[in-house]
C-alpha cells in the first residue's frame, strides 16, 4: 500500500465530502479562530389546518342609537352603518381553543370570510380587537372598554351581496402568541349605507362567518 | 484501490478536523501550508432553546424570536437559518445576544422574503 499524501486538492475534496456527511442540517454556525464557545441545535415545525366555522364564532353588532342594547348578539345579521348619530359597528371573533395551539405556534395563513347580505356602496374596514368581549354583553356604551387597533387590517367592498374575504394572517399569528383571539371590528366611517353581514345565527349556513387557518407549531 | 484509499483518507482527515474541534481553517485549492491547533469548545447553554417567528399579513417571516436565552450567552452570536422540508436554506440572519436579566428573548431579523408556509425547521447556533 502506498503512503497517503495529503495534497491541497485531496484536502479540499475531503472537506467537501466531510461537509456532505452533515447533509440535511444547515447549521448557521461560523467559527472564527478565536471561537471558544459553540452550541447548535435545530427545531422542526408541525404544520396543520384548523378552519373555523360558526360553531366557534361569536358575533354581534352595537348601535349608537340604542347604546345599551345587546340584541345584536342574537341577530341573524350584523349591521354596519356610518350615519352620524346612528352608527352601527359589528364584531366577529373565533374561539381557537379547539386547535390546541401553544403560544409558541403561529399562523402561516388566515383568511376571514363574511357574507354581505345587504349591500351598500361603501368600503367596510376591519380593525383588530385586542381585548375580551362577549356578544351577550357588548354594547355601544361598552366600546370604551375595548382596545381596538388604530390601523385597519384590511377592507372590502360592500357594493354587492356575496362572500368577501380579508387576509388576517398577522392578527391571528399575534393572537396565537398572546393566547387568545378577540377578533375584529367591522366599521364604515364614511357614506350613508346600511350594510349587513350574515351572523353565526344566520339560517343559511353559507352566509355565516368563517375563517381558514393554516398554522405551524 | 489506490484512489479509494486516497478518498477514504481525505474523508477521514476532514472528519477529524470537523469533529468537536473548532479548527476554523479555510483552505483553497492553492493552499500549500496548514497549521492546526485545537481548543475545547463549550457552550453558554446545553439546552435546545425554543424559536418562534412573526409574520406579516402576507405570510412572510418578519423575525425569529429565540426564547429564554440564558444570560451567560450575552455577547455571543445567535445565527438562525430557515429551512424548508428538504432542509434547504430559505434565508439566514444573525445578531449579537445582548445583556439581559434572566432568560431573555432574542429577535433576529433580515431573512429576506421567506414565506412562513415553506418554513418547516430552524437551524440555530450560538457562537462565542
Amino acid at each position: 500500500m502506498r503512503r497517503f499524501h495529503l495534497t491541497p486538492l485531496r484536502l479540499a475534496a475531503g472537506f467537501l465530502l466531510g461537509s456532505l456527511t452533515f447533509a440535511g442540517v444547515g447549521y448557521a454556525a461560523s467559527l472564527g479562530l478565536s471561537s471558544t464557545k459553540l452550541h447548535v441545535w435545530s427545531q422542526s415545525l408541525t404544520k396543520g389546518i384548523c378552519n373555523q366555522t360558526s360553531v366557534t364564532a361569536d358575533d354581534t353588532y352595537v348601535q349608537q342609537a340604542s347604546p345599551n342594547s345587546t340584541t345584536g348578539g342574537t341577530a341573524t345579521t350584523l349591521r354596519i352603518r356610518p350615519a352620524a348619530g346612528a352608527q352601527d359597528y359589528s364584531f366577529i371573533r373565533f374561539d381557537l381553543s379547539g386547535c390546541s395551539l401553544p403560544t409558541t405556534a403561529g399562523a402561516d395563513s388566515a383568511v376571514l370570510s363574511v357574507y354581505v347580505t345587504t349591500a351598500g356602496n361603501d368600503t367596510v374596514s376591519v380593525y383588530p380587537v385586542y381585548t375580551n368581549w362577549s356578544s351577550s354583553t357588548l354594547t355601544w356604551n361598552g366600546l370604551g372598554g375595548l382596545t381596538i387597533g388604530s390601523t385597519a387590517t384590511g377592507s372590502f367592498s360592500s357594493a354587492s351581496t356575496g362572500t368577501q374575504t380579508v387576509t388576517v394572517t398577522a392578527d391571528v399569528d399575534a393572537a396565537i402568541k398572546a393566547g387568545a383571539l378577540w377578533g375584529w371590528e367591522f366599521r364604515v366611517t364614511t357614506g350613508n349605507a346600511n350594510v349587513a353581514l350574515g351572523s353565526s345565527e344566520n339560517g343559511n349556513a353559507a352566509r355565516r362567518p368563517s375563517m381558514t387557518l393554516s398554522y405551524e407549531k | 484501490m489506490k484512489r479509494l484509499i486516497n478518498i477514504l483518507g481525505a474523508v477521514l482527515t476532514a472528519a477529524l478536523l470537523s469533529a468537536g474541534v473548532a479548527a476554523a481553517a479555510s483552505l483553497g485549492l492553492g493552499t500549500k501550508t496548514l497549521g492546526a491547533g485545537s481548543a475545547a469548545v463549550t457552550g453558554c447553554t446545553a439546552s435546545a432553546l425554543t424559536a418562534t417567528r412573526n409574520v406579516s399579513n402576507s405570510g412572510n417571516v418578519t423575525q425569529v424570536n429565540v426564547l429564554s436565552v440564558p444570560q451567560a450567552c450575552a455577547g455571543e452570536t445567535l445565527a438562525v437559518t430557515l429551512e424548508n422540508s428538504s432542509h434547504t436554506s430559505l434565508g439566514s440572519a444573525s445578531t449579537t445576544v445582548g445583556a439581559c436579566t434572566g432568560g431573555c428573548t432574542v429577535s433576529v431579523t433580515g431573512f429576506g422574503t421567506v414565506s412562513a408556509t415553506n418554513l418547516t425547521a430552524y437551524a440555530l447556533s450560538l457562537t462565542g
